[in-house]
């Protein structure tokens, strides 16, 4: 069965780097928002894999179910910032969110 | 009785937006600071005790039946939570007067409750997956506290930490997930027992690394560091002393440190890098710090530069080196938590933080000045402050270890902190008093009694030095001597 | 194991097809779609209540809260996406897949993981009685989200 894990992990390890391109290279801010979906669900897929290549799914599942928890709190906030963002600027472009300088 | 440090932030912060609704007046000040003091207390007297006859495990109970809540207490924990609490209530005094004019203080006191609520559960944790879930339970609050004021630079400095620190998740878990799959399991002992009778060294090293990536973001170290100038300037005072002297250390140090010390074990390899990369992060960010005109940026740009003092000390490895590193940590932690609300006190009498703007400000804000001195001093290792002895440790742990070129480099950084932070005191507190300035006040009370509080810490740190390593610091490097000894051995269950 | 690696397939497509897509409610039918079949995944996993979890609050919840947020920040004109990152991004993936699959298969493959123990007990005992802790956390971090948001879309006072 360990043969297996390593496809699972290879897909899951896609979605992440699919989801690092877009936090990189988009310039809406609602594209970013999905990027970040993306890599939840990366990871969702990784912990739920590992748990069945291991035949330990209850452990996965309670993981799994925790992280989305952990993960619409998240969005929840994400989302707060983005409306709050849109009525400063008036614009969802993450270019004008260049005033400070990191 | 140590679930009361998660639980009872918890409890606060759930009344604390009706009982907010019934007095707006002083209610959730008192409630709150009530909390932060009841803690500090729980952490220096029965927590001492509790630990006097080693690490321990406690198991909560309910009605009779044992609930499957376990929390482990040792010298390194009870550290974290000491300096927690002590902090906090600093910064919730000081946040009495503060956060005033941002409005909607019970619902600022829930969301710092919280966040101290999700460090505590860090530290206490038993396994891997807790301290990611209490690592986001902390970082949600600090989102929404970076973005307090609802002003353009806030939104988009809490913006973009919020993209990194996902972006640190992703990590974290992808190691966890790996380690699971190799171990099967996710409590610090069994993983510890797992990994030593794998011995599967490149998927540890590529978790290690996973580690170092995720955890170095939340640690603000360099190269991870582009968040933090953005974030923590942006943030309301208090809250900049929060996250610059306790959440990058908690949700950084602590875990990257338990799980690299207590689990993994460390290896010369991961010492290795652990001291460049600290290296590397005392350097650079000192250079930043130079040429920044905002007060609170080059705070924020030291607070990496100290950081990564504090991990060149931990990754040394030996007693010497992780005792200089820790007591760094507290030195660093009460110091500039006591910068930073000072800045924030001048922020509020001159409405900027431009260092050029401001001069002379010492003869209006007498107690601002001195307080600000000492705990400038005191990270630019001037003794007999704190900081000074935290240094030596490490750098006397560095020539031990025979790493003669990081120890140059560390007092040669040391000398530049002096200089920049001798600027801040110059610009802004000394020097001849601004025309526009003849009107400013003091600090209203509390804020001027959190920051009095702060400095005779610092004060007594450095005067008390080797009675607080005996009590506070020995028990802690002691827990990461031991290394996975401690997760194999006492917590084995 | 073949439906595993089309649903799999088709996961990374409907991702792809969510970031690389103009509209942004294609975006979000795109994202909902792959969350669809991540949970068709999960029930073929022998983990139904994962699967129920991600299809009625990825594919549900979230999907509401994304088209609310598209509603109230409606724009004159789109973002204009820069050009370059959109034909990169074939290569990009294709080179990633490629590393991908070999690091993973071998770092992985050779690992000697240790003997799976039996699972006992029922999906409930394992939530509620060994992970009681996590509950506790997600206790608070729902907590957290509920106070960041109510901050975040407080009244201002008309002189802040």
């Amino acid at each position: 069965m360990n043969s297996a894990w390593f496809v699972y992990m290879a897909f899951a390890a896609g979605l992440l780097a699919v989801g690092v391109y877009c936090l990189l290279t988009m310039k809406n801010v609602i594209k970013l928002f999905i990027g970040i979906e993306v890599i939840s669900k990366g990871i969702s897929l990784g912990l739920l894999a590992t748990g069945f290549v291991k035949k330990n799914t209850l452990l996965a599942q309670s993981l799994v179910i925790t992280f989305i928890v952990v993960e619409v709190c998240l969005v929840a906030t994400a989302l707060a910032l983005i409306i709050n963002i849109y009525r400063h600027t008036k614009s969802l472009d993450v270019r004008k969110l260049t005033k400070l300088k990191g | 009785m140590i679930f009361l440090f998660i639980g009872l932030p918890l409890v606060v912060a759930a009344l604390l937006p009706l009982l907010g609704k019934l007095s707006k007046r002083f209610l959730p000040d008192l409630l709150a600071n009530a909390v932060f003091l009841v803690l500090f207390v729980l952490a220096v007297t029965s927590g001492r005790q509790m630990i006097s006859q080693g690490p321990v495990l406690k198991q909560l109970d309910w009605l009779g039946e044992a609930l499957s809540i376990q929390v482990a207490v040792d010298g390194f924990s009870l550290f974290m939570l000491m300096a927690i609490a002590l902090l906090t209530l600093a910064v919730g005094l000081f946040s009495i007067n503060y956060m005033e004019h941002y409005g909607a203080k019970a619902n600022y006191y829930a969301l710092l409750l919280m966040m101290m609520a999700g460090m505590n559960g860090l530290v206490l944790v038993t396994d891997l997956f807790g301290v990611y879930l209490f690592l986001e339970v902390a970082a949600i609050a600090s989102y929404a506290l970076v973005a307090y004021g609802l002003e353009h630079d806030e939104l988009e400095a809490s913006f973009k930490y919020l993209l990194l620190s996902v972006i640190a998740s992703a990590a974290i878990l992808l190691a966890i997930t790996v380690i699971f799959g190799m171990t099967g399991s996710l409590g610090f002992a069994a993983v510890a027992e797992g990994l030593r009778a794998l011995e599967a060294k490149a998927v540890v090293g590529f978790c290690s690394a996973l580690f170092i990536m995720g955890f170095g973001l939340k640690a603000a170290l360099v190269p991870f560091h582009a968040w933090l100038p953005d974030a923590h300037p942006s943030a309301p005072a208090p809250i900049s002393a929060i996250l610059s002297g306790l959440l990058i250390k908690v949700s950084g140090v602590y875990a990257m440190t338990r799980i690299f010390f207590n689990v993994f074990g460390l290896t010369p390899a991961l010492s290795q890098i652990l001291m460049y990369l600290g290296a590397v992060s005392i350097v650079v960010a000192a250079l930043l710090a130079l040429g920044q005109k905002d007060m609170k940026r080059m705070l924020a740009y030291s607070s990496i530069s100290q950081v990564g003092y504090v991990v060149l000390g931990i990754g040394i490895g030996t007693p010497l080196g992780i005792a200089g590193g820790l007591f760094h940590l507290l030195n660093h932690a009460l110091a500039k938590g006591l910068l930073f609300l000072n800045s924030g006190s001048v922020q509020q009498a001159t409405g900027t933080r431009n260092l050029d703007e401001m001069g002379g400000l010492a003869k209006r804000m007498p107690l601002t000045a001195g307080t600000n001195l000492v705990g400038a001093l005191s990270i630019a290792g001037v003794p007999p402050l704190g900081g000074f002895w935290s240094k030596l440790l490490i750098i006397m742990a560095l020539v031990q270890a025979k790493e003669g070129a990081l120890a140059v480099v560390a007092v040669l950084a040391s000398v530049l902190t002096l200089w920049y932070y001798l600027l801040i005191q110059r610009k802004a507190f000394f020097g001849k008093l601004d025309e526009k300035w003849k009107a400013v006040k003091e600090a209203p009370f509390w804020m001027s009694a959190a920051t009095v509080l702060l400095a005779l810490l610092v004060i007594g740190l450095g005067l008390f030095f080797s009675a607080v390593i005996k009590t506070w610091i020995q028990p802690a490097s002691d827990v990461l001597d031991q290394g996975i000894h401690l997760a194999l051995g006492s917590w084995g269950f | 194991m073949i439906w595993h690696i089309l649903l799999l397939s088709g996961l990374v497509i409907f991702s792809i097809l969510a970031i690389l897509s103009k509209d942004l409610i294609k975006s979000a039918i795109s994202l909902a779609v792959a969350s669809l079949l991540l949970g068709i995944l999960f029930f073929q996993m022998q983990a139904p209540y994962a699967g129920v979890f991600e299809i009625s609050v990825v594919a549900g919840l979230i999907t509401v809260l994304f088209m609310l947020t598209i509603a109230l920040t409606k724009t004159e004109g789109d973002v204009r996406e820069s050009r370059s990152a959109r034909i990169i991004f074939p290569l990009f993936f294709v080179a990633f897949i490629l590393i991908d699959f070999f690091v993973m298969k071998g770092l992985l493959q050779k690992v000697p993981a240790l003997p799976d123990a039996a699972e006992l007990g029922a999906f409930g005992d394992v939530l509620w009685k060994q992970r009681t802790f996590d509950l506790v956390g997600q206790l608070a971090v729902i907590l957290a989200g509920v106070f960041a948001v109510l901050a975040l879309f407080r009244k201002r006072d008309k002189d802040e």
